[in-house]
């Protein structure tokens, strides 16, 4: 027994053993997903997540009422769009922290409260419209939302605190997937093309109050508050870190002119199908004649399919982002592997948005294409708030280092705030002298 | 008692009641004090912020600050090591409550007077902290509060480098290490790592164990070589492997050479395997014996063990000294109740399951939960036992996947 542990031992003493002592050791590679795609994604999904029930239902109008003249919009919308998502990311990224937290720990207990409140109430809008997305998809299948809306409120809520949201989540997702029909639709529509680029290279602008209103809409459902919580939380949860970062922007950028180009397609299929007709967009069997072109009797299916996978979705994953938020600006204790008990104030909004949503979702003879444009417009109306956060943060050297934005970046999201800001004034004052 | 809300803005006069200067904020130098003492003000005056020592002023309180003479230092205000300054690093920030074992956001900071010295006390995360700095004057009630005492304070996230609590090492040492893990989770990955980094080798590495694989090669990778060597040295062959394998290359290869050898044989020899097969799961630390040895030696054996590995309740039976052959296992139960004369050969069962390295990993582990079993032995083609997969590794990949991710995502 003068050497016990000859034999006792582990393994790794077996190498040294056979005598592998000394030897430099290589890491074989296992193979894993290349780097690439486990960074894309944030970007694509943010962005398109703006399509949903307001998205649709704001375009799908303006094609119809306006017909080709609002589209030049879109290429400053793309621009605007691009840099604020990607201003969050590039937060995320650095920080390594959400927007929320970031909000209350440079600008105290009074200015989060004030932004706070106006991610509450744009969310809740966002909120409603989902719920009012699907109350309208169902009653495409017959479906009175006195019962679809109630089964989904309840569906939902007990996915997410149940935490298996997410796996549901991918079905939503696929079924929002129809939206891209539109691309196929507006090229089958024959619209004119000339028509088209004209406008496109011919920007006009009205100081009517539907105008203001048409224009508000725009930009609150493309430039909603929620993106920026979400782009920014989603790539913390990444851990995309400064190095790669370069990755994140490129995914930003993609997503971004992916999602811009989806609304240019319903936008032209609405015009050239019911803008043509002198048709107006004021129910969601009417909307969905944009894809008769496509789909002909099926049309209705395959919106109501869309409009239900996107609504879902969104009708999830929007109150549960906004409890988050506020939970983590304020301190709550938060997650849904809660109680109640234990995290009161987090499960709490969370229910609280969901029933709200489903409540105004059932009210009977709702005029759901109005009060879809108008949740877009509060969102558009309180995205200036979030914007001017995200500027004074994005340019905090002590937070961003040598990350801060560049002159032309500045002026392009400063022009951006401004543009937002000075319309929702207008419009609040046109509305107001009406 | 004040509330640092409360004295934030407050002039600060001279001698003759004249206001001089606004107070900016307040001083703290960070050290083995449970509750550390106010040593200064950052004093404002003219949009310019100057330091205001401690024996300059005689009274503070909700009125604000009075000094003890006229003269008055006014060269600029630069922060100097260790010191923390309440407004800017500690309000709104997040901290460890180690008592608690929760993470909070601090509302507001208590500082209390106690033998001339003002100290901070701790730390008010209750609404009713949020609802003095939110409310007009007027509106504010003596509700009750909920305030941290600043001695379980574990960690502050701020971003001042200097001022992490010299003596918050211990108080996180004092929490499980999966609670170490969930609380770090909380934070930023910077702040996680910093929390990881603020730990002994040991708790370091155990804590690692607990959070998501991605999140330990991050830290482990951006961690400074030596130390991430060290903390791979303590953590399980099977998950230093693991993270190894998610680290990108060259890296890996140099913390593997940074390593001890005996843990670093141990690591590479796990290296090779495949993440979803028994290899892959497997860990190399467990204990074999020779056949010819009686029940008393083995237990003498053990006893005499420098390191024992954590899985010592199945004891692996070999053909003899030197060799790696599996004829057979004791679980310790029967070890211990064995008379100690009784060579292994007749105590050990040899009906005993194993696994090969390039089993699925799924496979292996619904064989443990079949047998009801704390490992099962992993063999190569001639019977060389190679490793054991234990129970707690099994269970993972048994569990759903939603059950065990703490925080859902936001998004997919």
């Amino acid at each position: 027994m003068s050497e016990p542990r000859t034999n006792v031992g582990t393994a790794g003493r077996r190498i040294l053993l056979r005598g592998a002592q000394g030897v430099r050791r290589t890491v074989a590679r296992r193979p894993r997903i290349f780097l690439y795609f486990s960074i894309l994604g944030p970007g694509i999904i943010t962005a398109n997540a703006g399509n949903d029930a307001g998205g649709i239902a704001t375009f799908a109008s303006v094609g119809a009422d306006h017909g080709y003249k609002l589209l030049w919009l879109l290429i400053p919308l793309t621009i605007s769009l691009g840099i604020v998502q990607e201003m969050c990311a590039r937060m995320g990224a650095i920080t390594g922290k959400g927007l929320a937290d970031l909000i209350r720990e440079r600008f105290g207990v009074r200015w989060t409260a004030l932004i706070m409140l106006a991610l509450l109430v744009a969310n809740a809008g966002v909120t409603v419209s989902e719920f009012v997305g699907i109350a309208a998809a169902m009653e495409l299948f017959g479906i009175a939302r006195y019962f679809s809306v109630p089964i989904a409120a309840v569906a939902i809520w007990w996915l997410v605190v149940r935490g298996s949201y997410q796996r549901v989540e991918r079905v939503f997702l696929v079924m929002s997937l129809v939206f891209l029909g539109y691309i196929v639709s507006a090229f089958m529509a024959h619209p004119s093309w000339p028509t088209v680029a004209r406008e496109m290279a011919h920007p006009s602008f009205e100081f009517s109050p539907l105008f203001l209103f048409t224009f508000i809409a725009i930009i609150g459902t493309t430039i909603s508050p929620y993106m920026q919580v979400f782009i920014q939380s989603s790539v913390v949860e990444k851990g995309v870190r400064t190095e790669n970062y370069s990755l994140t922007k490129a995914d930003v950028w993609i997503g971004t002119i992916f999602a811009i180009a989806i609304v240019f397609f319903i936008v032209i299929s609405t015009a050239a199908t019911l803008n043509v007709q002198g048709e107006h967009v004021d129910s969601a069997a009417q909307a969905a004649h944009a894809l008769r072109p496509l789909a002909g009797v099926y049309a209705q299916l395959l919106f109501g399919i869309g409009l239900f996978g996107a609504s879902m979705m969104a009708a999830g994953v929007v109150p549960l982002a906004t409890a988050y938020s506020i939970s983590e600006a304020f301190g709550f204790e938060k997650g849904v592997s809660n109680t109640f008990r234990e995290a009161p104030t987090f499960l709490g909004i969370f229910t609280f948005l969901v029933a709200l949503g489903a409540l105004i979702g059932m009210l009977p003879g709702l005029p759901i294409i109005r009060v879809l444009l108008i949740t877009q417009v509060i969102n558009g109306i309180l995205l200036p708030i979030i914007l001017i956060a995200v500027l004074r943060l994005v340019n905090d050297r002590e937070l961003m280092g040598r990350h801060v934005n560049g002159p032309i970046y500045n002026i392009a999201a400063w022009v951006t705030t401004l543009i937002v800001s000075a319309s929702s004034l207008l419009l609040i004052i046109v509305t107001i002298i009406r | 008692m004040l509330y640092l809300s409360q004295v934030l803005g407050r002039p600060i006069v001279d001698l003759e009641g004249e206001r001089v200067a606004t107070l900016n904020d307040v001083i703290v130098r960070l050290g083995e004090d449970d509750h550390p003492p106010v040593a200064g003000f950052v004093a404002r005056y003219r949009r310019r912020n100057f330091f205001l020592p401690r024996w300059r002023f005689s009274h503070f309180d909700e009125q604000g600050v009075r000094l003890n003479s006229d003269i008055l230092d006014l060269r600029p205000f630069t922060r100097r090591d260790g010191e923390v300054l309440l407004a800017r690093d500690v309000l709104d920030k997040q901290l460890i409550d180690a008592a608690g074992k929760r993470v909070v956001r601090v509302n507001d900071v208590q500082i209390i007077e106690a033998a001339g010295e003002w100290r901070v006390t701790g730390a008010d995360v209750s609404l009713a902290g949020l609802w003095r700095r939110l409310s007009p004057g007027f509106m504010r009630r003596g509700t009750p509060v909920e305030v941290i005492d600043w001695a379980d304070v574990g960690y502050l996230a701020t971003d001042a480098a200097t001022v992490q609590l010299k003596s918050s090492r211990g108080k996180l040492t004092r929490l499980h290490p999966v609670e170490i893990a969930r609380l770090a989770e909380a934070f930023s990955y910077q702040q996680g790592a910093e929390i990881v980094e603020s730990l002994d080798d040991e708790t370091a590495a155990e804590t690692l164990e607990e959070m998501a694989a991605a999140r330990q090669a991050q830290i482990l990778g951006d961690m400074d070589e030596e130390r991430a060597a060290d903390i791979l040295e303590h953590m399980s062959p099977d998950e230093a492997a693991d993270v190894l394998g998610d680290l990108p290359e060259d890296k890996a290869e140099d913390l593997l050479n940074r390593m001890e050898d005996d843990e670093q044989s141990e690591v590479a020899e796990l290296l090779p395997y495949e993440d979803d097969t028994a290899g892959g799961l497997m860990t190399t630390e467990f204990v074999t014996l020779p056949r010819d040895l009686t029940v008393g030696e083995a237990l003498a054996r053990l006893r005499e063990m420098a390191e024992t590995p954590n899985m010592i309740y199945y004891l692996y039976v070999v053909e003899g000294e030197q060799s790696w052959k599996l004829v057979g296992v004791i679980a310790l139960r029967s070890l211990i109740l064995s008379d100690p004369s009784l060579p292994l050969a007749e105590v050990m069962r040899t009906d005993l399951q194993v696994a090969h390295a390039d089993d699925n990993a799924d496979d292996v582990a619904q064989k443990i939960a079949e047998y009801n079993l704390l490992a099962l032995p992993v063999v190569d083609e001639i019977g060389d036992i190679l490793g054991i997969v234990t129970f707690d590794d099994a269970i993972e990949l048994l569990l759903p996947k939603d059950w065990r991710q703490r925080l859902p995502r936001l998004l997919a």
